[in-house]
């Protein structure tokens, strides 16, 4: 098991960056009486950390009883039947799921499995109709019916079912959905946090950590703490004992993107973005988002890029990136960017050097 | 033109059903009361030919109501009781009948293609005592590009007779019935031709006693019509055998239907068929569609002999409009003399014949095929479309119409007229669907910009980028507005199209080039597997304990136990699979471009 993952804290009580915020989750799990609530924090600040936790303190140990299943949605959508496969994973008291991944049908994704929840409530030993919790992971992904849907059913199906909604930016989720939702905002942890959190593992595991060792990795890993977690086991598969110069490796896509951005200062031509198109293509098949590609693509063409032009590829990227989100193909405005940005390098270039 | 294999239809409605006229009557329905069964009698024909001694004058034609209207009875009835009194007697009026070229000058198929047919009948001719091996030439080309008037033609140069497969009349149900109720059984086309080939392969031709020991050719003009493999074995087999032991000359003529229909499947048998024959010994020609100025000469030649007057541009009307087909050109031409408000079509032509410029331009729109009341549909294949779009082909100097244009364009947006239709039009001869035409171009479109222009490439990246916005943007929204979508898709693939036409200003020097297929299909089929994939493998790596976002597996998880050489516990070979199965990817996408480049286009 990796680290990440043997080290998450399974309760409120031993989270160790987060510790103001799960005290409060914790007060507000005792109040019966939980609203929805709405977690958003950059990746890597430990949201879903926390909502595991909360689960548990909620519902006891029998939350982590979870079973993974593929299901499968029969929605009715006036005219047609569609078949909406989607993965779960649920213990007797919450579901959760990824409706983004439903593609443009997680409008009915959303509508249908809430219905469902609120159709079998369970019954707790009172008697009394208990209720279920929805955990939707991205909801920033979701398209932006699938949203208005999720704020009519959530205020339906309120008494039987709570949602625990999780995304990175909440600035990607409705107003309405945000105003029925307690916001609960997850900050990057800091270096110093982090660094408590390797130290924290590294005794667990009886490893000698040199003392600037973990700041570098905090560094490194650019204030996520599923990064720099894995960045240090890494390192200790590569080298053991520690040396606090080691060298920490960059992710390979990361390298290939690096790649990507020298081949495209070095020539400017069709037939160059044709190639890096193949290149794009090959990061695309392994599952890295158009997004992050497009995100690290400028960070390292501004890298190397004279000042003066920083601001306009800066524009070009966040129009393209903007594009990408209304678009459908996203290679088709990933290019357009190399290919803005190449005309307008190239035109650098030979003003300045003639 | 009309091989005689026609009634004499007299030409009343419009050309829509002129068409259909013709083709319903394709099979010629015999002068006999007796419902036929299976009597595939070969029959030297001769009759159509002395058609052309009888030439009715104009003005019968336009006036005589009375015999159209006895014809139309007759007509009827010839379909209703397979009664059909008009025959090879009656004189034509058809001029596609009566102009049918007679001798090798008249023909209007090219001269090196005749003489290219002349020659392999020679040789069959000559050594047919000899038992020449293979005696079959398969004749393949579009419809009325005259493959069996050059057959005819050169029978009569050769003087020759022909010795036809004579299609057998199609049984019609009510005629169906009556033969069962008789005890005669159902024979289909394919029964038929099958006893005609053992016929010819046991007694050869013997049977058109007329032709003594004069030359013979065998022409098969009517293929059965095949559906499913067992016919199409049947019909192989049996083309096979006639391949291996016909002793005469025979021709076997294919149409070709164009690269647009043959997506349909029994096309396909057609196909494999030609090639077959091929394989099997046979020598194919293939006739291209006839070229305007051949077309244009023969429309001259019969309107000269009308003594119709007609301006040299309307020929080439007619002639561009039926896109190389004879037959179509002639019964055009004479449907645009048989208008009874013929003044008006033709005042609309010639309204302005002193400013000669704008006659040309009223034509060039007339051409466009909407105003025409005849002209081919013509459909042009995908990739064709493509090929124009992306070649984007254009007028060399500056047209006068940009002086009069009303809007004055900075320099850089100015561009030289097209040569070719608008584009919206040709998209839909080519019935391309936006989406599949946008990732088209956007695979293809940077192999023909010159390697100078960046900028160009950044203005056609972007106008995809719209496109591909606007293709979004109303997609998978269920409950969906079709006709919305409909100008939304079309505005997209007008926004695609026009984009590459105005951003690829710097064309990259012209040479043969290859439509790929889009690689990026590929890319999205091979991402979902491997997202799925990935996503499974971390459920059982952590024992499903919560799910996390595909993206977080993929740029941080997967890189780490890629270091780590962390093995999934069930599936072993998981992480080490990873990086193979993408190369396997590519390797199957090299081989799909591979065979995708056969598609290959001219520089035309």
């Amino acid at each position: 098991m990796l680290w990440v993952d043997k080290y998450r804290p399974k309760t409120l009580d031993r989270v160790i960056v987060h510790e103001e915020v799960a005290q409060n989750l914790k007060k507000l799990a005792a109040e019966q009486d939980c609203p929805h609530l709405l977690f958003h924090g950059p990746s890597g600040s430990g949201k879903k950390t926390l909502i595991m936790a909360l689960l548990r303190e909620m519902f006891g140990p029998s939350a982590d009883k979870v079973k993974v299943e593929n299901q499968t949605w029969k929605v009715d959508a006036g005219t047609r039947n569609i078949d909406v496969e989607l993965t779960t994973l649920a213990s007797s008291h919450h579901v959760e799921m990824n409706p983004a991944d439903a593609g443009f049908q997680d409008r009915y994704v959303v509508q249908e499995v809430i219905k469902e929840m609120a159709k079998n409530r369970p019954i707790d030993t009172k008697g009394k109709k208990g209720f279920k919790v929805l955990v939707l992971n991205e909801v920033d992904k979701l398209s932006r019916e699938a949203q208005h849907s999720l704020r009519r059913t959530m205020e339906k199906y309120s008494a039987s079912c709570h949602l625990i909604l999780c995304c990175n930016s909440s600035s990607k989720v409705t107003e309405a959905v945000r105003s029925r939702c307690l916001n609960v905002r997850i900050s990057a942890p800091t270096d110093n946090e982090i660094v408590k959190v390797l130290e924290f593992i590294g005794k667990k595991e009886g490893l000698n950590l040199p003392a600037g060792f973990a700041l570098r990795l905090a560094e490194k890993s650019n204030r996520s703490l599923r990064r720099a977690i894995l960045l240090f086991e890494t390192c200790r598969v590569q080298q053991y004992p520690f040396s606090s110069n080691q060298a920490i490796p960059a992710m390979d896509w990361e390298e290939y993107v690096m790649e990507i951005a020298s081949d495209i200062m070095k020539e400017q031509s069709p037939k160059r973005l044709f190639q890096v198109r193949g290149k794009l293509y090959e990061l695309l098949t392994n599952c890295i988002p158009a997004e992050i590609i497009l995100k690290r693509l400028l960070y390292e063409l501004l890298k190397k890029l004279d000042s003066e032009l920083k601001h306009e590829v800066s524009y070009w990227a966040a129009y393209y990136e903007h594009r990408m989100r209304l678009g459908q193909k996203s290679i088709f405005h990933l290019e357009a960017f190399v290919a803005k940005f190449m005309s307008i390098y190239k035109g650098f270039l030979i003003a300045t050097f003639g | 033109m009309g091989m005689g294999k026609r009634n004499t239809i007299y030409l009343v409605s419009s050309s829509d059903d002129e068409e259909k006229a013709e083709f319903s009557l394709k099979s010629q329905p015999k002068a006999s009361s007796l419902p036929r069964i299976s009597n595939p009698k070969k029959r030297a024909k001769k009759a159509p030919l002395s058609n052309s001694c009888s030439r009715p004058r104009r003005q019968s034609e336009f006036n005589d109501f009375a015999e159209i209207k006895r014809f139309c009875q007759e007509f009827d009835e010839g379909i209703r009781g397979f009664k059909v009194s008009t025959g090879h007697g009656m004189s034509t009026n058809l001029w596609v009948d009566k102009y049918k070229p007679n001798c090798l000058e008249e023909l209007a198929v090219h001269k090196k293609k005749v003489e290219e047919v002349k020659a392999l009948l020679e040789e069959r001719f000559i050594t047919s005592e000899q038992r020449f091996n293979n005696n079959v030439i398969l004749f393949s080309g579009p419809t009325g590009v005259g493959k069996s008037a050059t057959i005819y033609a050169l029978a009569s140069h050769f003087k020759a007779t022909i010795c036809e497969w004579n299609t057998p009349t199609p049984t019609i149900w009510q005629e169906h019935l009556h033969n069962s109720s008789s005890g005669l059984r159902y024979t289909s086309k394919l029964d038929e031709f099958e006893t005609f080939v053992d016929k010819i392969r046991k007694y050869g031709c013997i049977s058109s006693s007329a032709s003594g020991g004069s030359r013979v050719i065998l022409l098969i003009d009517d293929l059965p019509i095949i559906n499913g493999k067992v016919a199409y074995g049947r019909l192989r087999r049996c083309l096979h055998l006639l391949v291996q032991s016909v002793t005469v000359p025979t021709v076997i003529l294919f149409n070709d239907y164009g690269n647009t229909e043959a997506t349909e499947y029994s096309m396909r048998y057609w196909e494999e068929l030609q090639l077959f024959l091929q394989e099997s010994g046979a020598c194919k020609v293939a006739f291209n569609p006839i070229t305007t100025n051949s077309l244009k000469k023969t429309l001259l030649r019969i309107s000269r002999e009308e003594q119709c007057e007609v301006s040299a541009e309307e020929l080439e009307l007619i002639a561009k409009a039926s896109g190389g087909d004879i037959r179509h050109a002639i019964t055009s031409l004479q449907y645009y003399f048989l208008r009874p408000n013929e003044a008006s079509f033709l005042s609309f032509t010639n309204s302005t014949p002193p400013r000669l410029n704008q006659s040309q331009d009223e034509i060039t729109h007339l051409s466009n095929g909407h105003l025409l009341p005849f002209g081919r549909d013509d459909t042009l294949s995908l990739f064709h479309a493509l090929g124009k779009f992306l070649h984007n082909k254009r007028d060399s100097e500056k047209s006068m119409a940009s002086d009069s244009d009303p809007f004055i364009l900075k320099e850089n947006f100015r561009r030289l007229p097209l040569k070719m239709d608008a584009p919206e039009l040709i998209l839909r001869q080519a019935y391309g669907q936006s989406r599949p035409v946008a990732d088209f171009l956007h695979e293809n479109v940077l192999d023909f910009i010159s390697e100078e222009a960046m900028d160009d490439a950044w203005i056609v990246a972007s106008y995809l980028s719209d496109a591909d916005f606007l293709l979004a943007s109303l997609s998978g929204k269920l409950s969906r507005n079709y006709e919305a979508e409909n100008v939304v898709q079309s505005a997209a693939a007008s926004v695609a199209v026009r984009g590459v036409l105005f951003g690829n200003s710097h064309l990259a020097p012209s040479r043969w080039h290859s439509i790929r297929r889009p690689k990026l299909w590929q890319v999205e089929q091979s991402l979902w597997h491997n997202k799925s994939r990935m996503v499974s493998q971390r459920h059982e790596a952590y024992c499903g304990m919560n799910l996390v976002d595909p993206s977080v597996i993929a740029t941080e998880f997967q890189p780490t136990m890629k270091w780590i050489g962390y093995r999934a516990p069930v599936d072993h070979n998981g992480e080490k699979a990873s990086p193979d199965c993408m190369d396997l990817d590519e390797n199957v996408l090299a081989n799909e471009n591979c065979i995708t480049s056969e598609d290959e286009i001219e520089d035309w």
